[in-house]
């Protein structure tokens, strides 16, 4: 599905009127799934990306960097660093094409976008933001620390990203073609597919009950939500229909490819879903600088409703997910910090599961509206068709679920001395889903021009967004998650 | 549209009733909704998760 990019002119390929050879869905299948078989390599004893960089939590800044896989220690962290910038310039730049965009203009802004979000991360693993136990305090000789872990370093992407966007709008402007949040995440969630895998496989069962679950989330996002922020937005703030649907879909469903879905179901002027996906990335911003440490505070003794909530309450895949992979750092931090340690990946997972079961159902919700208009309210020649539903069906779940299913069997089907290096292979894998979760941070604060948005007249819009966000989305997100997440803890690590 | 033209339109724009079938949408999308969310809180209770 289409996304914020595809929506916003801030955001989209400009190089070129003709259509792109592909779509972005589709693109970001392909790179997430290349980078998942570059990583399987492991299993046949050839480590083809061990090179890519990860950052540790750090207090000598030269220890900061260092390769995934000791296989490449020789490279240094440095080398790992520039091995990384030039792969996936590469490789984006290869998407540039493909999406008939400018390459040149691309490549430099992709520079600038890697080289200060990952700067940003590094900064967020500085010992003093990242250290959590006092273990670790001691270990890098400090006495108190923000406890953010490693991960806060997304918290710092995203900060960099909105000062960019609002002290230097300019800049904005300039780095516009590789600002593409919804591509990246939608590689990361590729990805995460294998890494999902490997986390359930160790607990099929509780995975399984997890997938139940998710039902109770569609139902959620589609008939309860939507309508009741429909019912505000049309009877209390007096939006007439064309504004209401896309409003409705990008505040309850999935923000910004519901939005959009919406708008080109009833045939809305574009205009309108694109200052709605504005909005929407703007609360999600919102959303996730306050939502996780909410949930680290009152939901920390129940991990995986903190996930679904997080899934439920953040809109824009991007920021849910990552928002996801912000809360689940801070929770294992503080039951770290009481002496539980559970199993990376499960919150992580409970939050993209959530997000997923959502999107699969867009283009369906889409087809029901645009059923609905076009045969009843705007009564048209150009009816919905049926075949709308897999043009908005969001393509990068087929690669999430490709993932999942390979990382399944991997772990699970295959004789013990190959299944026992599939953790490591979808780890190497793991540390570009991170890589794509920084752009996506960054990504997403530099769209989000506070200001630009106020100038355009939306406030009447964020007041609806407000009302049904936080008098009632977030509120019936906690209660449902409760309901049907309660009770079921992550395995224990070790 | 320019800037002044969407607060221009979003200020002015004349109320729309709610229609029948709006009515119906909304009000089958929460019955709906409700009823099934009640039928999976009782699965949930009666097939709690596996651990």
């Amino acid at each position: 599905m289409s996304a914020i990019e595809t929506a916003s002119p801030r955001a989209s390929w400009s190089a070129s009127d003709t259509a792109p050879r592909i779509s972005e869905d589709w693109l970001s299948v392909i790179i997430g799934l290349v980078i998942f078989v570059l990583a399987l390599a492991v299993l046949a004893n050839v480590d083809l990306i061990g090179w890519v960089v990860t950052t540790s939590v750090w207090s000598n800044f030269g220890q900061a960097l260092g390769t995934a896989s000791k296989t490449y220690a020789p490279l240094g962290g440095a080398g790992a660093l520039l091995a990384t910038y030039a792969a996936l310039l590469a490789v984006l730049s290869a998407a540039a094409i493909a999406l008939k965009a400018d390459v040149r203009k691309f490549a430099l802004a992709f520079t600038a976008v890697f080289w200060i979000a990952y700067a940003s991360w590094v900064v967020g693993s500085y010992a003093s933001f990242a250290a959590v136990t006092p273990a670790e305090l001691q270990k890098f000789g400090i006495s108190w620390s923000l406890r953010l872990t490693n991960e806060g370093g997304f918290i710092f992407a995203l900060l960099a990203g909105l000062i960019i966007a609002n002290v230097f709008p300019r800049f904005a402007e300039t780095i516009k073609e590789a600002v593409r949040p919804e591509l990246y995440i939608k590689i990361a969630i590729v990805i995460l597919g294998g890494f999902f895998a490997v986390t359930a496989a160790g607990k099929l069962n509780l995975a399984t009950s997890l997938l139940l679950r998710g039902i109770a989330a569609i139902i959620e996002a589609y008939l309860i939500y939507w309508a009741v922020v429909y019912f505000v937005a049309r009877k209390w703030f007096g939006f007439n229909r064309e504004w209401a649907a896309p409003l409705a879909s990008g505040i309850s469903i999935c923000g910004v490819s519901a939005a959009i879905a919406t708008g080109a179901a009833i045939r809305a002027r574009p205009i309108i879903p694109v200052l709605v996906s504005s909005l929407v990335v703007i609360f999600a911003v919102v959303e996730v600088l306050i939502l996780p440490f909410l949930a680290q505070t009152f939901l920390w003794q129940e991990p995986l409703v903190a996930g679904a909530w997080i899934g439920l309450a953040v809109k824009t895949d991007g920021a849910a997910v990552a928002g996801g992979g912000i809360t689940e750092s801070l929770i294992l931090a503080k039951s770290a910090a009481e002496g539980v340690t559970y199993q990376p990946g499960w919150i992580l997972g409970t939050t993209a599961t959530v997000k997923v079961f959502i999107d699969i159902f867009i283009g369906i919700w889409a087809f029901v509206l645009g059923y609905i208009w076009t045969n009843h309210i705007n009564v048209t020649s150009d009816k919905a068709r049926i075949a709308e539903i897999w043009q908005r069906f969001p393509k990068f779940i087929l690669g999430f679920v490709v993932t999942f299913l390979v990382g399944l069997y991997l772990a699970l089907g295959t004789p013990a001395d190959v299944a026992s290096k599939v953790p490591a292979a979808i780890g190497e894998a793991n540390t570009f889903r991170v890589i794509f979760f920084i752009l996506t941070f960054f990504s997403i604060g530099v769209l989000s021009n506070f200001k630009k948005l106020w100038e355009e007249g939306i406030g009447k819009l964020a007041a609806v967004y407000v009302i049904s966000l936080f008098g009632f989305v977030i509120w019936v997100g906690l209660i449902i998650s409760w309901l049907f997440f309660s009770g079921i803890k992550p395995p224990l690590a070790g | 549209m320019s800037q002044t033209d969407i607060r221009a339109e979003l200020q002015r724009a004349a109320p729309e009733p709610l229609l029948p079938v709006e009515k119906k949408l909304i009000g089958f999308s929460l019955g709906i909704g409700l009823v099934l969310l009640v039928v999976l809180a009782v699965i949930n209770y009666f097939v709690p998760a596996t651990f």
